[in-house]
């Protein structure tokens, strides 16, 4: 086996996607689906450096402190990431350009800037003067209308009124779950039963906006839903399951298969072998045994503390599971009691060379055929700065043009 | 087990639930909820509804779990969020498990009792009086797909034939076949024995009975844990240094993690044996990944729609019959993409789920037939029945294709 991808989120699958394109044999081993599903179904390359960021490429050389992710990876790097996610993903799932942010409205209505969003949503670039319907359903305990139309029009130059509709995703269903209702969405009957439901209460010019259930499959169910209603139409991300977070990973889960990445899903990676600078295997928790699985170079793209690829123990002291690596960031204050204020503990991670290889305290490579991508590295905090998924490509890109090269 | 045991296992399980974060993961790939309301997903049924249960479940709706397992498999957090629910499911019907429940769940008694008579049996299966009178009175649906009776057995064929005499430079291997491969999958086994002695194996197999699996997928957990114990002790009477290699991927499953982790049987036999087990297409794999494979491979054009059942994929190995065909000349593979066929062993026989399983199934049994009319594949045979019954397109286990590449018989008549 060439390399080795650990974690089958938004870095490792285009990672293993990356390499395995260019003849690369590539196994990617992950406990459980990755955090795709999880996210908004955008790319986020950078929202706040700490002010509202309208050109993320512009903002991104000057930002952060020394040890930021984006200090070590380059804008350059991001920037072939984003474009290559882009290229493999296609029009029909991302649009945009990378030079300017978006500033699309959220589920509680707040505006939020991302770089690169899906068609579905692009209506909903906060322009001034808009006027928008906001479209809930009783039946989804998700997503509330009057809150986020209230909020939208208190947080942006815009009107926005509220409308819920008595439409369950299936019939009888109390509790509808936003995939019930994409899957509804697939259906064009559906659709217009939405349409003839919602039309009549709609006015002249109005945006319309409804949570992102618009179709799971049928990938143009919001253009269908916006020409019935003779409306622009947009999707808002809701909480999991996010819809749109499960279009992105359907994709890319696809085709890293296409690619023949061979990919072993349900167990997780307890350890590994080395000699020296080099990791010769890593030890994979079958059913029934351990596998080991020996590479010439590795990826470990596991996330952070979200997936327990980094764990606090009781003492409060902080370890990453697989390598047992040296991580950057620890400190006595990693946690302070002001819910809102930065919190040290989102920076703790791994810091890694421009090869996105592990580093030591004194700056020394711990492994030398082992690459660190996306959530498991130190220095940024990513929710608040919106880069999550800038460091996840930027870095993917690094860790497996470095291995292409080798 | 001991009352240590079982509560070191009910806590390890219940323990597990602590560590669902709510992100539903499991609720987007749970393949029955997607099409039935009756249903209420993983997430609620599991760590959710496990919290306040002590005792029976008050919530019945946990006994449309069909325990394809998907939900362990895709959690992030390591939840046993099947095996919770196959635990509750076991309290649920405990003093009162429907006799259906208790026959279909008996694959040994049902293969003894049509082999003698199997063209009789097989007719009497075919009558639509016959199967209504069968739902009416047992509740096995009328359309289900039924397994077909060999009057040959595999112990029968091995009986029967010569034993090659070797040189088998690779050694001994023990092939554990499963009810199935003995009783209504003989070929399946057939061409098990025949690729591992064409590499160079002698296969030894050794007298053995059920692994259980199916009184534990119907929550019969006193009989089940009987059985499992039983086939551990007999394929130890093998010598204990061996491989144990299985082309039921679901037996197989059973004594690598179900056995222990569902059943609660935590015994130094029982895991020693689970380490040494392999699926047939895992072992060929990993003696291609060490460049041991020959690949003298007699070509094959044809383009074949593979479905990798839930229980190979509970495995945690990945796919590796897709890797293994593709090493064919033109075979081309297309994988399903799909969760379910919807039978989940004995799931879909039953008269009140027979609708769901073949809802489950649908996007599958498209594919299938959008892809081929000639041949499918699918490690586990109660898909492969459910698969032919729902698209009439034949359905072999992978290791087929690679009898036939290997030049060892020709495929009946969908594969010249």
């Amino acid at each position: 086996m060439d390399v080795v991808v650990i974690g089958a989120g938004l870095s490792g699958l285009v990672a293993a996607i990356r390499l395995a394109r260019v003849g690369k044999s590539v196994t990617l081993l992950t406990k459980g689906i990755g955090g795709l599903q999880l996210s908004q179904g955008t790319i986020d390359v950078l929202g706040y450096s700490p002010d509202l960021v309208t050109r993320p490429f512009e903002a991104l050389p000057r930002h952060g402190k020394p040890g930021h992710p984006y200090r070590v990876i380059g804008g350059a790097a991001v920037r072939s990431g984003v474009d290559y996610v882009a290229e493999l993903c296609g029009p029909d799932l991302l649009t945009g350009h990378a030079d300017d942010n978006f500033l699309l409205p959220t589920a509680v209505g707040a505006v939020r800037p991302t770089c690169l969003a899906q068609p579905s949503m692009a209506a909903g670039q906060i322009t001034a003067g808009t006027s928008y319907a906001i479209v809930g359903f009783r039946q989804n305990k998700d997503f509330y209308a009057a809150l986020c139309a209230g909020n939208l029009a208190r947080s942006a130059n815009v009107t926005a009124r509220a409308i819920t509709l008595d439409l369950p995703a299936r019939p009888n269903d109390v509790d509808s779950s936003a995939l019930a209702y994409a899957r509804a969405f697939d259906d064009p009957s559906y659709r217009q039963r939405f349409a003839t439901l919602l039309k009549p209460k709609l006015e002249a010019g109005e945006v319309v906006g409804v949570p992102a259930v618009l179709g799971i499959k049928v990938l143009d169910a919001w253009r269908d839903v916006s020409e019935r209603l003779g409306h622009e139409v947009f999707e808002i991300p809701t909480p999991p399951p996010g819809v749109p977070g499960m279009r992105l990973n359907e994709r890319l889960t696809q085709l890293a298969k296409a690619a023949g990445v061979r990919i072993a899903l349900g167990s997780r990676v307890v350890g590994a072998r080395t000699s020296g600078r080099r990791v010769e295997s890593v030890t994979f928790a079958a059913a029934g045994r351990n596998r080991d699985y020996a590479a010439a170079s590795f990826v470990h793209a596991p996330g952070g503390f979200e997936s327990g690829a980094l764990t606090m123990n009781s003492y409060g002291s902080i370890s990453e599971g697989v390598f047992n690596l040296p991580l950057a960031g620890v400190r006595d204050d990693l946690v302070t009691g002001d819910y809102w204020s930065d919190q040290a503990l989102f920076e703790v991670g791994v810091a890694v060379d421009d090869d996105m290889r592990p580093l030591d305290a004194a700056g020394r490579v711990v492994y030398s055929n082992l690459h660190c991508a996306g959530g498991i590295l130190a220095g940024a905090t990513r929710w608040s700065e919106k880069s999550g998924e800038g460091i996840a490509l930027g870095s993917a890109v690094r860790a497996a043009d470095t291995i292409r090269r080798a | 087990m001991s009352d240590l045991h079982e509560h070191e296992h009910d806590m390890l399980r219940r323990a597990s639930l602590d560590h669902c974060v709510k992100c539903t993961i499991c609720e987007t790939q749970c393949p029955v909820a997607a099409v039935t309301p009756l249903f209420s997903g993983p997430k609620y049924v599991g760590p959710q509804a496990e919290r306040f249960r002590n005792g029976e479940s008050v919530d019945h709706s946990l006994d449309y779990c069909s325990s394809c397992g998907i939900c362990t498999l895709v959690c992030p957090q390591g939840v046993k969020i099947a095996e919770l629910n196959s635990a509750a499911r076991a309290v649920m019907k405990a003093d009162h498990m429907p006799l259906r429940d208790q026959l279909i769940s008996r694959t040994t008694l049902m293969g003894k009792a049509m082999t003698p008579v199997a063209p009789i049996a097989n007719a009497v299966l075919g009558l639509k009086p016959a199967r209504w009178a069968i739902e009416k009175v047992i509740g096995i649906h009328r359309d289900a797909a039924m397994p077909t009776a060999h009057t040959q057995t595999l112990v029968g064929w091995l009986r029967g034939r010569t034993k090659p005499t070797g040189p088998f430079p690779r050694g001994p291997i023990v092939y554990f076949h499963g009810c199935a491969a003995t009783y209504f999958e003989v070929q399946t086994g057939i061409q098990t024995i025949e690729v591992l002695e064409h590499l160079g194996y002698e296969v030894i197999v050794p007298k053995q009975g059920c692994c259980g699996l199916p009184l534990q997928s119907n929550g019969i957990f006193d009989t089940a844990r009987t059985w499992v114990r039983t086939l551990v002790d007999d394929l130890r009477k093998a010598p204990r240094d061996l491989i144990i290699v299985s082309s039921s991927t679901s037996c197989s499953g059973m004594l690598k993690h179900e056995a222990k982790e569902i059943l609660g049987v935590d015994d130094d036999s029982l895991a020693e044996v689970g380490t040494r087990t392999r699926d047939i297409c895992e072992l060929l794999l990993d003696l291609h990944d060490a460049g041991s494979l020959p690949l003298d491979f007699d070509p094959i054009e044809i383009t074949v729609p593979y479905h990798a059942p839930c229980q190979l994929r509970g495995h945690g190995i990945g796919t590796p019959a897709v890797s293994l065909m593709q090493l064919i000349p033109g075979v081309t593979v297309v994988e399903s993409g799909v969760n379910c066929c919807g039978i989940a062993g004995t799931y879909g026989l039953k008269k009140e789920k027979y609708d769901i399983a073949m809802a489950v199934g649908k996007p599958l049994f498209d594919m299938v037939k959008n892809t081929t009319d000639s041949l499918a594949v699918c490690d586990s045979e109660t898909c492969r029945w459910q698969i032919e019954h729902a698209t009439g397109v034949p359905t072999v286990h992978p290791i087929a294709l690679l009898h036939r590449a290997y030049g060892l018989t020709k495929l009946p008549s969908v594969v010249s």
